[in-house]
Parts: structure tokens; C-alpha cells; sequence
């Protein structure tokens, strides 16, 4: 009866409607891989109330604390996806160059089953991306993959705000190309960016001096009103980035605008930040090193536009071989399902050691998105969000058995029904499906442009899950 | 089917409604020997109902007709309902045009951006159109009438539907605004829920300003710069003060959340329209003490499932062997979920009574041919009685627009509204044989 | 610093092999692209051979002499004029093959002007995509070092969208490439099915759309086989008969028709792979294959009765939302356990070089080591009709194999040496000296 199963299934996971809900587990004799100490062989990892509490040998389980044998068996922290485009429902405000106030927070499709897919990748948390059509685009957010609950159960408590920019071919297509409005080139990128941060330090100051008045006034220190300045949105958001309460990722790819980005943040004194994709950072390693930047990259995409024709799959051993601290990212829906594989690329490019390969889909990630106080490796006080491996995860014959987040168990390769939709739609009808096998335009899957690339080549079409 | 036509019933009867503007009481006028339904499903067999200045005068068994009345006999045969009320419908609105790329897709503007609470059905309806001549042949006598567009279109009237005069015939204009997450049209900003959302509170915030400033020009006498009039934002301002409910078109559960997400920033008051996933979040709707005009725009029945049920009646009948599909354990399970997912979605309304949220009614776009068979629908599977959807489509619709007292239910002092249809409403054979709106009498011709 | 300087030293070692060809390459300055491959008389020497026909040689030798194998074995004595390749602790592989592919057709992928693979028009027998192939792609030789040296790149637009070609990926030319130049014709099966959100067809449109669809790929084909009857008849004996008219697509389609050429059907769902079968079993004369299958599992049965070959990948998201997550991975196995003969085929362009990650992960989820290892060579081969110059390792057969530091199904293993044809290929390609070039780049230039 595995109907009767699944239902009990998507009972629990239906039960599990709030981010506080936590589990316990006592995972024994796996080999650990901590990622920040070493691998330990026979080793247990006790989860209490969805915090590793301890790790060593010969450890007993508490009272009520299930039990699980990993002997023959990695233990690994889950992987951390720093860019995805998953369980989202828009993800493109690609209308305008600049478009700070909007936030994947608010476009988040916890339904999705690509959430469940990735999960059964070793995968605990994402870090939902706004797309790339804008040169400053919308805020990003860090999710965990709690599948079964809701918008505000999935989000990362803690992480702090990051936000997206672009910088190349797809700003200068989308608006400089498709609406002849600036920029169409990446001088016009760079000035984009330095008008709209200017804008934001004139807003800061004319917002403050109206509230300012407005007491005064109010106080009667004041003799004529002011006139208001309204709160803007976009403004507010820009404001943060200088101040350093949003952390910016920056779609990028090619060496110069690399430079030209870190040249405007030191200008403007913004100090933390990642480039995103940046196929060609290789070859501005040392300026990375030397500007703290870190790097998020594929591991070996390249060639599906022009600006990632220069490319080489040795970018990440390369980045990694000079202290540049680099995570191995999907940008899609498959890739996520294996980015343990993805990581071994980095050993079979370049021989990067295997210790740093995983880094790149854990602690690495975990630092970019600023969540690697609490994630990323395995250690006493982090939380519980490991997953449970055949054979070490840099295999291809390895397959991630279960994974926790939260010590508490989202996927099991053991029990796992075919079904795992949440949500069903009563009007789509089996097999209501088609998909061509092949590659039909360089990529696939859930991509970066998603929103704005259907726009431009079907024109009125538009991913909608209202 | 053949169009109602207003028949004038006869000279006398078109004097006394043209004394009516002057005279302090013009003629009543009543139905004798009819069934009378009142909004809690109970009846009143070979009742009278007398009305007179478009309010209701008597309702009762036993009713003294006044001796200057207008009487018609039912014969015993009509039955009088309460005169249905559509929460919001977009009869009359005028479609939305084709739109080009504005010059600077991020700064469309208001209008193309769909920016538009300042518009007024009663100004931009079409007087003609063919759902405000057919919504009384199917019981409503009053609508909340809004406008088709995108997130802002416009305000929403409380008319009495009355064919082609509807138009001259506003009960209340503005009882709210209408609002949904609907991105403009093709290439302009916002175009994506989240930036719709991001849309709503700077609409907000430059409201706000805007409203300070002309609250700091109206103090000062002198050296203030004067504000600049824009009646999009002014729109607003009632909504801002909670004076005017958002109507809110959202039908997942995230929208909703989303809309609540909007609400505790902005602070206004909700009515959500349509709601067809709201049974998710039925306790958080009533903890807000949002209403629900609920749609009764239902998924389509799965093929497989409708057509099982027409073989079970015509079973000798055989299909060719080609449309015979194999039934796999895996597309039954399949078509388990389906059906699951479909049922939750025809007991949305039950659930949100039963959780105790105030539940109308809200076309918001279906048409009205489509609502007799999904009212049956929604007996059959939807856990609803007949009692519940006339209550629904009646008395608690009138609450939700604040009309309770006034429409609603056949009872005096109420507003004359009310349809006498040749059979139970619910009926398959049914049809309205007069309508009442305001007082005023409609009557249509059979189709028999 | 002095830390990264030893991390750098030890990658140097570790490549200590490619190091000497790289270093000569860097002096070259830019001159790559068109190192010469080595030519001649090789043994590769303490090998574990997997010659995947004749099981796993351990401790072996491979004579190559010109474009062949020469020798395999335990006991092969070894010329004295051989250059010896000692593989001690290595394994030989025959080369793989990516049996469905777009390589050397599209450069870069969103710069229309280098995308080849789409030609206008719906029926194209004619087109080929041997015109088209470029053998300077840099997504080749980055292919090639991978262990992948024979595709068949194929065009993918329309109904049928031209004939695919066989090439290994080592060549100045097209001739020079080219195993078989027109190895199959690649047809779009017509779906009968919806497509995604995106699709907003009706169900009758659909429906209509595919018989409609069906109805001119019948026409085409019949006229094609008409055609080829004629002209066979006409060849046979001209007298008394009119010879007809030159048709370069009719022509195009006679070998296809008569089964010479094979016709490669991508066809993913359930029912249209049913509908494949049930239409290629309409023309016993020609051959077919089919490609994509990612319903395929629903259906291996009816696949392996029809004895219908697949090419697949496991590197997808499932068909289906509700489809378990492994399916695509355990597709090819669960095929090959019905019987079918499967071999792998990316679909891609310049990711090619993945081909042995889609082998692996079919190999860990259902297909085996062994099998999986036949998917992407002998098997492929033999569909093609090449097995007896291609996928594997005997003697009398091209010389196309590599050499690995261990199972090259494993991302993190190593292909150290690739022969093509013979041709001791140079394992460079941009993506290894851009490696090169920018590990330790130094200072910029004006730190000197």
C-alpha cells in the first residue's frame, strides 16, 4: 500500500508547518566527512532538536532519539546550491536596468518539485536567485529546502540580505538591445551603477533631512513644513548596499567587467561580495585574492553565448589554487540533483584535492551567502543538515540515501514514493507532457534569463502559478 | 437563447412610475400566491409580497394588500427569491485594449502600468452589454461591478442590475477598491508578482507624502510649495485610512499570503475576491476577519472521471477500440490525487463556512451560463446545500458588500429586490419570470 | 603565500605528463588549435585493457600501426620501430561515442550566425549535416580529450529535420572526419500530446494539430516510397517508361525509404512512443531507431518487441512531475533489462565531453558498469553500422581508443592519452591552456 504510505508521508510533511520544527537523530559508524576537520571514520553525529550536539565514537542515543546505522556509509553537511533558480515563481523583473526593491522573497513556489528533486541530490539549501536581465536586479533569498511547508517556513533564519547584479551580455541585450534603453554596452553597465548609487546617497540624505524637519516641525523648533520626501522603495535597498547590509552577487562572466565592478565597490566602499557564473575569473585570480572577492561558478559550462567562449572548465582549481575562495554552483533544476558530481569536475580539472572540491558545495557556499556560522560542515553547535551517502560523494556511484535538514529527515532513498507532488493540478491530465530530448538552445532546465528569454523568443508567454 | 425583453406591462402602470420622482408615495405593487424563499432557505407557501418606493412593505402569509396595489397572482406556482447579488462581476466593463511597448518598459506610467483606482465603473460601463441584460434572466438584482485591467483597475460600484439602465442605477459608488497581482500588459514594469508587490507600497508611500503635503499646503498660509494633484494617489487615500476595503483578487495560497503579507505593512481592510485555494488559509481569514466573495469557478472535471460517469448510464454503448486505454496501477494513482485535488477545490466554500469565515459571492469573470451547472456541481460534491448557496449568493453576499440590512432577504423595509422564477432556483428547468430591482419590475418572456 | 606557491608545485607534478607537450605549446604563443596529431606504429604497454567485446586484458599490450589496431593481448610481441606508451596502473578504453549530438554544427549557442543545426522548413530530407560540420569547433578537440571521439551530429528543426552524420573528432576536414557521411535521417515525431505551461491549446486543437501532423509526414513518406518505385522500375528497365523528374528531397528520401539509411525518431512521451512503434511497423523496408525515449521505462516492453534500438541519456529532469526522481537515471537500464539495445546520446553541443557521466550514472542506477561501457561505444557502433570498424578493442579495427587513470565514468579520474583513427591526439584544447596560461599568471604586466 503505498498509497497509504505517501499519505502518511505528505501527512508528516503537511505537519510540519512552521520553521521551528526540528528533529533528533543519532547517525553511527558513518565515515564524517566535517569538511572543516577532517574526515572521521566510525564516527556517530548526534542531532538534538535540530542542532549537531555532539560527534565521536560510541555515542547512545537519548531517550525517544531514533537510531540511524551509517557504518560503510559517508556522512556529509548538506550541499549548499549558491545559485538557483528553483522553487520560484517569477524570476525576472526584467523591465527595467535597475530593479533593487523587488525580492525573490516574495516570489518563492514552495511546491515546486524541484525541491524534492534536490533534496534527493544531498542538497539542503539554496540561495534563490533573482535573474540576470538587470544590471542591479532584485533581492535573492537563502532557503532551506523544508519541503512540505510554506513561503516563510522555507526561509533561512539568520542568513543576511544579498542581492543580484548583472553585468555583460544579458543587461546590455535585454534593455540597451530589446528597449533601446541604457545600457547597451558595459561602459553603460558601469555607469548604471555609479548613477543609481549616487541617487542613493542623495536620497539618504534629502530622506533623512525631511524627517528631520518633519519633527522639528512637529516639535515646533520649526516654523514652515517641509516638503515630504517619500519613501522609495528601490532607493531603500540601494541605501542598504552601501551600507553594507546586503551582501551583492554579481551575475558576471568576463574578466574586465570583473575588474570594473571591484573598482566601482572600493570606490563606494562595498566589501562584501561574490561573482557569480564569472567563467573568465581565472584569469583575474590574483585581483580577486587581493579585493577578498569570492567566486560562485559552474563547473563547466561554457560556450552557450559569447562571453563564455573564452572559458575553461579549470576555473574553479585555478580560482582555488590562488586562495580565492570559490563554490561550484546549478544555476538549474538537473544540475542541482548532482553538484556532488559537479564538484569532482574541479578534481578531474585541474586536480583540485577532494577535501576542496567538497568545500565548494558546502562551508564555501555556506560563506558567500554568510550562513556558514550555522551550515556548511559538520561540527558540535551547527545545525543538523546533513545528508547520508552510499560511498563518498565525489562518485558517480555514490547516491545520497537520506537527508536532514534541521535534524529532521525530508527525503529517504529507502521510502521513497514516486509521487511527490504537494500540490496536484485537477485539470492537467497524465501525460500531458512534451519536451524534446535534445538541447535545443545551449542550456537546460531553470535557468538564469528564464523569465526574459521566453519573453523575447515567445513574446506573451510567461511562467505563471497563480 | 432569446434575450429578456422589458415588456411594459401596461399605460397605468408606466403613469403611476413616472409620478413616482415627484410624489411622496407612488402605487404599491405585490406578488399574491407565490412561494417565498427567504435567505435561510425557509419558505412560505402561498405568500404575498408587497412593495412600494422600491422598498419591501409586507412579506407574509396572511398580508392585507394595500388598496392602490399593483397585485399579480402566481397562481401558486412562482417562486420569489431574494435577488441574487454578484460580489464583484465585470459586467459592462469595457475590455482591456492591446497595448504597445512604452518608450521606458520600467517607467510606464500609471495607466499602462495598470495603476488606475481612480477609474468608476458608472462612468466607463457599456450600458448595452450582454451580461447586464442577461444577469437578471439568472436571479441577480445588484452587483458590486468592477473593471477588467490589472493590479489597480479601479473602484468597485454597488449597482441594481437592471438590463441596460444599470448603468444610471448606482446603489453606492466605491464600496472598495479593486486591487489584484496581475503584472501590466506585455513589456512594462511591474511585470512580475513581486515587483506588483514592491508597486503596492511605493503607491503607499508616495500617497502618504502626497497626503502630507497637502495637509502642510491647507495649514501654511504662505511659502509652501502647492502639491500637485493626482488623483491616482488620492484614490488611495481612503483605502490608506481604512474607510475603503482593498477587493483583493487572489486565488492560490501564496497569493493570499502575499496579501496578508501586504496587509500588515499597509494596513488596510480586505475583502478577498475569488479565493479559490482560501479553505488553505480559512483560519488565518477569519482570525483577520476577512470576508470572502468566493468564486464558484471550478476546475474542469477530470475526462476520465466524467466520462466513467456517463458510461455507468449508457454502458452498452461501445467505444472504438482505439479511445479504450489501459488503466496502469500507476494512472490510477494518478488519477486518485487528481481527484483528491479536485474535490478540495469544489469544497473550498464549505470549508471556509465551516471554519467560519463570512462567505458571498463573486463572478470575477465567469460567465453566467456557467453557474447553474456548477451550482450543481457544488451540491453534488461540493458538501453545500441548497439552504447554503441561496444564503450565499443572497443575505451574506449583502453582508460582506455592508449591505446586510438592505439587500439581501425578503423582509420589510428591506430594498425591493427579488426574482420569481417558475421553479426552485436550483432546478434544472427553472426560469425567471420577473425581476425586481429597486422596485423596479422586469418581465421576461419564457423560452418555452 | 608561500602555502599556495606548494599547492601550485603539486599540480604542476601531477601533471607532469602533459607538462612537456605544454610547455612547447606555450612557447608556440597561440598556435594551438593546429598541433599536429602523431602518426604511426604505438604500443601501449602494462595496460588493463577493456576491450569491451573480449572482456578486461590485464597487464596488456595494443599495437597500433597506421589507422588500426594491429595487435591485443598478454603475449604481443612488440616491434622494435613501435613507440612504446608505457600505461603501467592504467586502463585502455575504446573510444566513446555520443550517438545523438549537434557538435560541430552550433559554435555558440546564443549567437545565431554559428548555429548550423536548424535548417527552415519542415521536410528536409536533403540538408545534411556532413555540408555543415565544422572541424575547427573548439567544442572538439575540448570533446575529444575527454575520451568521446565519434558523434553523430544531427540537425533537429522541423519534421524531419535532415540527415545526421558520423565523425569522429580528429580531421581537417569534413571528408577527412566522416565515418559514414549520411548516417541516418533524424525525424521530430509529432506529439499527440500538450506541451508545458506555455501551451495554450485546447485539447481538440491538439488533437487536430496531430493528425494533421501525421496525415503530411504519411503523405511525404508515401509519396517517397512511390517515388523510389518509380525510379527503381524506370533503372530497371527505361523502355516505355517517362523518367521521372529530378527530386532532390524524393532523392534524398529513396535510401531512407528502402532502408539503407536509418531514421533516428526523437520521441519522449508514453503514447508517442506507442504511436512510433505502431507507425514504423507500417514500413517494414526501413529502418528506425528511436531517440530521447525519456518515457521509454512506461513502455521497454513494447520497445524490445518491436526491436527498436534507443539512444538516451540519464542527465535530465523527469518527463513528468510525478515521476520519481531516479527515473531518468534508470531509463537505460530499465530498457536494456526488457531488451532493447540502448546507447548514449547527450543531445548537447559543447558539453559532449559529459557523455561518460551520463554512461555512469545509468551504469549505478540499473545498466552496470559492463553495459553501460557498451552503450557508449560498441552499441552505438553497431545501430550506426559501423561495428565492425568502431567500439572496441580488436585487432583489425580503427585505432580509436584512450587511455585513463582509472574508470572514466568518475568525474574525478583522468583520460591521460586519445587515439583517433590512429592519430595520437594532442590532449589540449582551450579549456587545458587557458589552464596553463592563467594557474600561476603572476603579476600584471606593469608590476614588472
Amino acid at each position: 500500500m503505498k498509497k497509504v504510505l505517501l499519505s502518511i508521508f505528505a501527512l508528516c510533511l503537511s505537519l510540519t508547518g512552521y520553521a521551528q520544527e526540528t528533529g533528533s537523530v543519532l547517525i553511527k559508524d558513518g565515515t564524517v566527512i566535517t569538511i572543516t576537520n577532517g574526515n572521521k571514520a566510525d564516527t556517530d553525529v548526534l542531532i538534538e532538536d535540530g542542532i549537531i550536539t555532539k560527534i565521536g565514537k560510541d555515542l547512545s542515543a537519548p531517550r525517544g532519539v531514533e537510531t540511524v546505522d551509517a557504518s560503510g556509509k559517508y556522512v556529509m553537511p548538506g550541499i549548499i546550491d549558491a545559485h538557483s533558480h528553483i522553487a520560484a515563481v517569477d524570476v525576472n523583473e526584467w523591465t527595467n536596468p535597475v530593479t533593487a526593491e523587488v525580492s525573490m522573497e516574495e516570489s518563492i513556489n514552495p511546491n515546486d518539485i524541484n525541491i524534492y528533486w534536490a533534496l534527493a541530490g544531498g542538497v539542503t539549501s539554496i540561495h534563490l536567485m533573482h535573474g540576470s536581465a538587470n544590471v542591479i536586479g532584485g533581492q535573492n533569498e537563502t532557503l532551506k529546502l523544508r519541503y512540505g511547508t510554506g513561503m516563510d517556513e522555507m526561509r533561512f533564519d539568520g542568513a543576511p540580505r544579498t542581492i543580484k547584479f548583472a553585468l555583460g551580455e544579458n543587461p546590455t541585450r535585454v534593455h540597451g538591445q530589446g528597449f533601446n534603453v541604457k545600457p547597451r554596452t558595459r561602459m553603460g553597465v558601469e555607469q548604471v551603477i555609479r548613477d543609481n548609487f549616487d541617487a542613493a546617497q542623495d536620497y539618504k540624505k534629502n530622506r533623512q533631512a525631511y524627517l528631520a524637519a518633519k519633527e522639528a516641525y512637529e516639535n515646533g523648533e520649526r516654523k514652515n513644513p517641509p516638503v515630504p520626501v517619500a519613501k522609495n522603495e528601490r532607493m531603500e535597498v540601494l541605501v542598504d548596499i552601501l551600507e553594507g547590509d546586503i551582501w551583492v552577487h554579481t551575475h558576471s562572466y568576463r574578466a574586465d567587467e570583473i575588474m570594473m565592478l571591484m573598482r566601482v565597490f572600493n570606490d563606494y566602499g562595498i566589501e562584501n561580495f561574490t561573482f557569480q557564473h564569472a567563467n573568465e575569473a581565472f584569469k583575474v585570480a590574483p585581483e580577486l585574492k587581493k579585493n577578498n572577492a569570492y567566486t560562485s561558478v559552474f563547473a563547466d559550462w561554457w560556450a552557450y553565448k559569447f562571453e563564455v567562449y573564452y572559458s575553461t572548465a579549470y576555473n574553479a582549481s585555478i580560482l582555488n589554487a590562488n586562495g580565492v575562495k570559490n563554490s561550484i554552483n546549478s544555476d538549474s533544476g538537473e544540475l542541482i540533483r548532482h553538484l556532488n558530481h559537479e564538484a569532482a569536475k574541479a578534481v578531474h580539472y585541474g586536480n583540485t584535492s577532494k577535501q576542496d572540491a567538497l568545500k565548494m558545495i558546502t562551508i564555501n557556499p555556506a560563506t558567500q551567502l554568510g550562513i556558514d556560522d550555522k551550515v556548511g560542515s559538520i561540527e558540535e553547535g551547527k545545525h543538523g543538515d546533513v545528508a547520508i551517502w552510499s560511498g563518498h560523494p565525489l562518485s558517480i556511484y555514490s547516491t545520497a540515501e537520506a537527508t536532514y535538514i534541521d535534524g529532521k529527515k525530508y527525503f529517504d532513498r529507502s521510502e521513497d514514493p514516486n509521487d511527490m507532488r504537494l500540490e496536484t493540478n485537477p485539470e492537467t491530465d497524465f501525460e500531458e507532457t512534451d519536451k524534446r530530448w535534445y538541447n535545443e538552445n545551449g542550456r537546460h532546465g531553470k535557468t538564469c534569463l528564464q523569465g526574459a528569454k521566453i519573453r523575447f523568443t515567445k513574446k506573451g508567454m510567461k511562467y505563471k502559478s497563480n | 437563447m432569446k434575450l429578456a425583453r422589458i415588456t411594459v406591462l401596461c399605460i397605468a402602470l408606466l403613469m403611476v412610475f413616472s409620478l413616482q420622482v415627484r410624489s411622496q408615495s407612488s402605487p404599491a405593487e405585490a406578488f399574491e400566491n407565490v412561494t417565498i424563499h427567504t435567505a435561510d432557505g425557509n419558505t412560505i407557501e402561498s405568500g404575498t409580497i408587497v412593495w412600494r418606493n422600491g422598498v419591501i412593505t409586507d412579506v407574509g402569509k396572511n398580508v392585507s394588500i394595500p388598496f392602490d396595489a399593483y397585485v399579480r397572482d402566481g397562481g401558486d406556482s412562482l417562486h420569489v427569491y431574494p435577488g441574487f447579488i454578484d460580489g464583484l462581476a465585470q459586467w459592462g466593463s469595457p475590455d482591456v485594449p492591446d497595448v504597445d511597448t512604452p518608450e521606458r518598459p520600467g517607467d510606464p506610467g500609471y495607466k499602462r502600468a495598470g495603476i488606475q483606482p481612480q477609474r468608476r465603473p458608472a462612468s466607463l460601463m457599456k450600458a448595452g452589454a450582454d451580461a447586464l441584460t442577461k444577469a437578471p434572466k439568472h436571479g441577480f438584482t445588484a452587483a458590486g461591478l468592477g473593471l477588467k485591467g490589472q493590479m489597480l483597475p479601479g473602484q468597485v460600484d454597488l449597482f441594481f442590475i437592471q438590463g441596460n439602465k444599470t448603468k444610471d442605477n448606482v446603489l453606492k459608488s466605491g464600496i472598495g477598491v479593486l486591487a489584484q497581482f496581475e503584472e501590466a500588459q506585455g513589456q512594462a514594469y511591474p511585470s512580475t508578482t513581486m515587483g506588483v508587490m514592491s508597486e503596492f507600497r511605493q503607491l503607499f508611500h508616495d500617497a502618504k507624502a502626497l497626503n502630507q503635503q497637502e495637509h502642510y499646503f491647507a495649514s501654511v498660509s504662505s511659502n509652501y510649495p502647492a502639491p500637485e494633484e493626482n488623483k491616482t494617489l488620492e484614490a488611495l487615500y481612503p483605502v490608506m485610512d481604512q474607510e475603503q476595503p482593498f477587493y483583493f483578487v487572489a486565488d492560490s495560497k501564496e497569493n493570499i499570503e502575499r496579501m496578508f503579507w501586504l496587509q500588515d505593512e499597509l494596513e488596510f481592510n480586505a475583502v478577498l475576491i475569488s479565493g479559490k485555494e482560501a479553505y488553505k488559509k480559512a483560519d488565518e481569514l477569519k482570525e483577520r476577519n476577512i470576508p470572502v466573495l468566493a468564486s464558484i469557478d471550478l476546475p474542469e472535471e477530470p475526462e476520465w472521471r466524467a466520462s466513467q460517469k456517463e458510461e455507468g448510464e449508457e454502458k452498452e454503448k461501445e467505444k472504438p477500440a482505439e479511445e479504450v486505454q489501459e488503466v496502469t496501477e500507476e494512472m490510477r494513482k494518478f488519477r486518485e490525487r487528481q481527484q483528491e485535488a479536485y474535490k478540495a477545490y469544489v469544497q473550498n466554500i464549505n470549508k471556509l463556512i465551516e471554519a467560519g469565515v463570512k462567505v458571498g459571492y463573486a463572478s470575477n469573470g465567469l460567465d453566467l451560463s456557467d453557474i447553474h451547472k456548477n451550482l450543481k456541481t457544488l451540491q453534488e460534491e461540493g458538501n453545500l446545500s441548497g439552504k447554503q448557496i441561496l444564503k450565499m449568493f443572497t443575505q451574506s453576499t449583502a453582508d460582506v458588500l455592508g449591505y446586510g440590512q438592505k439587500l439581501g432577504d425578503l423582509e420589510e423595509g428591506r430594498i425591493a429586490n427579488f426574482t420569481v422564477f417558475t421553479k426552485s432556483f436550483l432546478d434544472d428547468e427553472t426560469e425567471a419570470q420577473y425581476s425586481v430591482s429597486n422596485g423596479q419590475i422586469m418581465e421576461f418572456e419564457s423560452s418555452k | 603565500m608561500s602555502k599556495h606557491a606548494d599547492i601550485i608545485m603539486k599540480y604542476f607534478k601531477s601533471i607532469l605528463s602533459a607538462c612537456l607537450l605544454v610547455l612547447f605549446v606555450g612557447m608556440s604563443a597561440e598556435a594551438q588549435i593546429t598541433e599536429k596529431a602523431e602518426y604511426g606504429k604505438f604500443a601501449i604497454t602494462n595496460a588493463t585493457i577493456h576491450t569491451v567485446t573480449n572482456g578486461v586484458i590485464e597487464n596488456g599490450t595494443v599495437l597500433i600501426d597506421g589507422k588500426k589496431i594491429v595487435g591485443v593481448g598478454q603475449d604481443v610481441e612488440i616491434g622494435s620501430d613501435y613507440e612504446k606508451i608505457d600505461a603501467s596502473g592504467k586502463h585502455v578504453y575504446p573510444g566513446f561515442m555520443d550517438a545523438g549530438t549537434q557538435l560541430g554544427l552550433q559554435e555558440i549557442g546564443a549567437v545565431d550566425v554559428t548555429n548550423d543545426q536548424a535548417e527552415l522548413g519542415e521536410f528536409n530530407p536533403h540538408v545534411r549535416a556532413f555540408t555543415a560540420i565544422n572541424p575547427s569547433s573548439v567544442s572538439i578537440p575540448v570533446t575529444r580529450v575527454n575520451g568521446v571521439t565519434h558523434v553523430i551530429s544531427m540537425p533537429v528543426s522541423g519534421r524531419l529535420a535532415g540527415k545526421a552524420t558520423l565523425i569522429d573528432l580528429y580531421g581537417y576536414s569534413p571528408d577527412s572526419m566522416a565515418v559514414s557521411p549520411d548516417a541516418a535521417i533524424h525525424l521530430n515525431w509529432p506529439t499527440s500530446k500538450k506541451g508545458g505551461w506555455w501551451d495554450d491549446r485546447s485539447k481538440e486543437e491538439v488533437k487536430k494539430d496531430y493528425k494533421k501532423n501525421i496525415k503530411e509526414l504519411n503523405d511525404f513518406w508515401s509519396k517517397a516510397e512511390f517515388y523510389d518505385k518509380m525510379v527503381t522500375a524506370y533503372e530497371k528497365n527505361p523502355d516505355d517508361k517517362q523518367k521521372p523528374d529530378a527530386d532532390k528531397k524524393m532523392q534524398a528520401m529513396q535510401e531512407v525509404v528502402n532502408g539503407k539509411v536509418p531514421v533516428i525518431i526523437s520521441v519522449d512521451a508514453k503514447q508517442d512512443i506507442l504511436n512510433a512503434i505502431e507507425w514504423t511497423q507500417k514500413h517494414p523496408d526501413a529502418r528506425f531507431i528511436l531517440a530521447g525515449v525519456q518515457d521509454g521505462w512506461r513502455v521497454a516492453d513494447e520497445i524490445a518487441e518491436a526491436g527498436l534500438p534507443c539512444l538516451v541519456s540519464t542527465l535530465y529532469t523527469p518527463e513528468r512531475d510525478y515521476d520519481n526522481y531516479q527515473r531518468p537515471y534508470q531509463n537505460p537500464g530499465k530498457l536494456h533489462e526488457a531488451g532493447v539495445k540502448v546507447a548514449i546520446a547527450t543531445g548537447g553541443v559543447e558539453n559532449v565531453r559529459n557523455a561518460p557521466y551520463h554512461a555512469g550514472f545509468a551504469a549505478n542506477y540499473g545498466l552496470g558498469k559492463e553495459e553501460a561501457l557498451k552503450a557508449i561505444t560498441i552499441n552505438s557502433a553497431e545501430i550506426f553500422g559501423v561495428g565492425d570498424k568502431l567500439g572496441s578493442i580488436e585487432e583489425g579495427k580503427q585505432a580509436n581508443l584512450f587511455i585513463a587513470d582509472g574508470d572514466p565514468f568518475e568525474p574525478m579520474n583522468h583520460i591521460t592519452q586519445v587515439f583517433i583513427s590512429g592519430n595520437k591526439i594532442p590532449m589540449v584544447s582551450r579549456h587545458t591552456q587557458l589552464y596553463q596560461e592563467y594557474l600561476d599568471r603572476g603579476p600584471q604586466k606593469n608590476n614588472k
